[in-house]
């Protein structure tokens, strides 16, 4: 009984979010970003795998997975931060709005299990959403184009895990806030937030704003997109997001007071802090990518996973030095995922020019472990292994790996323009007036019987 | 008409309705309910019986909507405790014994009627033969396939009551059940809810027509300045107004307001 009750509001918020016209709106204006951003980026691409074809070296640098992948699905990024929070703050704010939750919470079913049937049409809403990018990955198939499967499921995972976040703080916001419009503006002071967050995380900052930068959506995107599978951003995100939804869940009771609804909130958010953190422990990366862009050689990897002692990197670069940013993802990323007591220091927080008065030792970065210490200014992983290995006392002989040859392809999609500026936006707008149409006859239907 | 009552394990059980006499479903005691400094109202305590209609009626602002609400765990109270059976309910488990239906809702007013009425009984376990009588009563069945925010208030009036009808729990309270019913509907509308009562239900209307009021309630909870002014019959209230027997409601409500 319990179980068909569920699955009658299963059906019943599912119905809501397919009636609801901000769902096909969202569907119309997401292929049109979408498919500008796939257009876009295939043409950059082509126009890189030109000299890719004539050139096998710099073939081997032109990824799908960068050139392509992603490109296309930042641009759902940017749909699902900025018109997905409308159909999923419609989902709650509209019940709120029209009474329909005063009816929905007397129901015989609990309140988590309305909260779950929401997320769940919410979860409907990303499919349809996401229809127009898929879309492009098998137009990229269709014209000759390379995909890693494992690049584009992880990739895919990132961005579902993300719009999981972007859905439970769009609950969050419908729950507290008294109109839909309210939870609207709330919903994208959080977005905002976060992209302060990213600013300051690209340019630097010090504390104790350095250390909310993690906690950024975005920035439990970005390994995801770089082709890592990482499950301490992949928890975090699926933490965060129960999290917001449960704390929705705890302010949606009328009966409750002010107080007690902000003392429940604040549990909640202990026990996501603690849940997050736990996450963070769960050190399982995996490196998704086809040209093994975010690895060393096995043989350094193994080496450096045994250096279990303690390693301190103390860097000596500003935020906006181009060598710290390249330091930053070609080794240090790397070494985060690898060594087990990992640590890096930042020392330096202006650029200084060479030949002027100064810090001598700005660019000079310190590597101690096991009380030993060395220095050196390059940042270059192919230099800075064999310090690392030399302070480890190991030797290490490189593993030959297969080159990677990548995929160049000279394509022209502009042809398929007509299918996310026309056919698709027109589909939504039948699926809107279909999904109506379709719901009277069931009803008929259902009476008949 | 037997009633099912849903129990807290969120199960069914069918139970028959008194034969003799009325038991008291819900007691309401000492309920108080401010919004800082403004008190709504102080110390409300009343019964609400099986096979009974009790009317709460008032000036407007007088805090019957706010009082129902309180009662069916849609708004905190500040004090007080409802009962049920006996035995103090808390707001979260009202809904195990009482459905209310709000006044000036629209509920997922996208969606057919028909699919409503459908959802709520699938919800509680309808069965098909009580929810066509429902439709049947209601005349709704010319807009079963029609969206609810497509109805004339009339209709979208009807549709709510038929689905608080549906609903199982001892107690049904309905807040303005008859605002946008002409008066043939209004009638008939009372006689179902009459029926419904006879049937072992107790039922809680918050009103503001007093001639409504007086045709349907069997007693009277009249609310003035936050405080309960007068409780009882039409003739219980018409002593407490120190008036005659041919006093209407009219006068008492002016007497003691």
């Amino acid at each position: 009984m319990r179980l068909r009750r569920f699955v009658a509001l299963l059906s019943h918020e599912s119905r809501e979010i397919l009636l609801a016209r901000s769902l096909w709106l969202m569907a119309a204006l997401m292929s049109m970003i979408v498919g500008y951003g796939f257009i876009q980026a295939v043409d950059l691409f082509s126009e890189a795998s030109r000299a890719g074809l004539e050139n096998r070296e710099l073939a081997r640098s032109l990824a799908v997975l960068d050139g392509v992948l992603v490109p296309t699905f930042g641009s759902l990024y940017v749909g699902i931060t900025l018109l997905f929070p409308f159909v999923a703050i419609r989902a709650l704010g509209h019940d709120k709005q029209s009474g329909a939750l005063a009816l929905a919470l007397q129901l015989p079913v609990t309140t988590t299990e309305i909260v779950a049937a929401k997320a769940f049409a919410i979860g409907l809403a990303w499919l349809v959403a996401v229809v127009p990018a898929v879309g492009a990955v098998l137009i990229w198939r269709s014209v000759g184009g390379h995909i890693g499967a494992g690049e584009l499921a992880n990739l895919l995972l990132g961005h579902a895990l993300y719009a999981w976040a972007v859905a439970g703080m769009s609950m969050l916001a419908a729950a507290i806030a008294e109109t839909p419009s309210t939870a609207a503006i709330v919903a994208l002071g959080f977005t905002l937030g976060f992209w302060v967050l990213d600013f300051a995380a690209a340019s630097g900052v010090q504390e104790p704003l350095a250390s909310l930068t993690p906690l950024s959506l975005t920035a439990g995107l970005r390994p995801f997109e770089h082709g890592v599978f990482s499950l301490p951003h992949a928890l975090g995100m699926l933490t965060a997001g129960a999290a917001l939804l449960m704390a929705a869940r705890e302010w949606l009771p009328m009966y409750r007071s002010l107080r007690q609804k902000a003392v429940r909130l604040g549990i909640v958010a202990l026990l996501a802090l603690v849940g997050v953190t736990l996450a963070g422990g769960a050190r399982v990366y995996r490196d998704v990518r086809e040209d093994r862009h975010n690895s060393f050689n096995p043989s350094d990897e193994a080496a450096l996973r045994q250096m279990r002692r303690g390693l301190v990197i103390t860097v000596r670069l500003s935020p906006d030095d181009s060598r710290r940013k390249e330091f930053d993802e070609n080794v240090l990323a790397k070494l985060r995922r690898l060594v087990p007591h990992f640590m890096v220091r930042y020392e330096a927080r202006q650029v200084v020019i060479a030949g002027t008065q100064g810090d001598e030792r700005y660019g000079l970065n310190t590597y101690d472990y096991a009380g030993r210490q060395t220095e050196s200014r390059s940042t270059s992983p192919r230099e800075i292994l064999p310090i690392l290995h030399e302070l480890a006392g190991v030797k290490v002989s490189p593993v030959t790996v297969p080159d990677y040859p990548g995929h160049p392809l000279v394509a022209n999609v502009h042809a398929w323009g007509w299918l996310f500026y026309v056919i698709l936006p027109i589909g939504a707008a039948l699926a809107s007036s279909w999904t109506r149409r379709v719901h009277i006859r069931f009803t008929q239907a259902k009476e008949a019987l | 008409m037997t009633g099912r009552i849903l129990t807290q394990k969120g199960n069914f059980r069918r139970v028959d309705p008194p034969t003799v006499g009325r038991v008291i479903m819900l007691m309401v005691k000492n309920l108080i309910k401010c919004y800082g400094d403004l008190r709504v109202f102080h110390d409300v305590s009343f019964h609400v019986s099986s096979r009974e209609i009790v009317g709460i009626i008032g000036p407007n602002g007088s805090g019957k909507t706010t009082l129902i609400q309180c009662i069916a765990g849609l708004l905190p109270s500040d004090a007080g405790e409802i009962r049920v059976d006996g035995s103090p309910l808390s707001p979260e488990g009202r809904k195990v014994a009482l459905f209310l239906m709000p006044d000036g809702v629209l509920p997922w007013s996208e969606q057919c009627v028909g699919q409503l009425i459908a959802f709520f009984r699938e919800m509680y376990g309808v069965s098909g033969e009580q929810a066509r009588d429902v439709i049947r009563h209601f005349e709704l069945n010319p807009v079963l396939d029609r969206a609810l925010v497509r109805l004339s208030k009339g209709y979208r009036r009807r549709v709510l009551l038929a689905l608080a009808l549906l609903t199982p729990q001892p107690v049904l309270a309905l807040d303005e059940p008859f605002d946008g019913l002409d008066l043939r509907q209004s009638l008939s509308v009372m006689a179902f809810l009459r029926e419904v009562a006879r049937g072992g239900r107790g039922l809680l209307v918050a009103i503001h027509q007093l001639a409504d009021a007086a045709r349907i309630c069997d007693r009277l909870v009249l609310l003035g300045a936050g405080r309960v002014v007068g409780l009882g019959t039409l003739k219980e209230v018409r002593d407490q107004a120190r008036l005659g027997a041919k006093a209407s409601l009219e006068d008492v409500f002016l007497a003691l307001t």
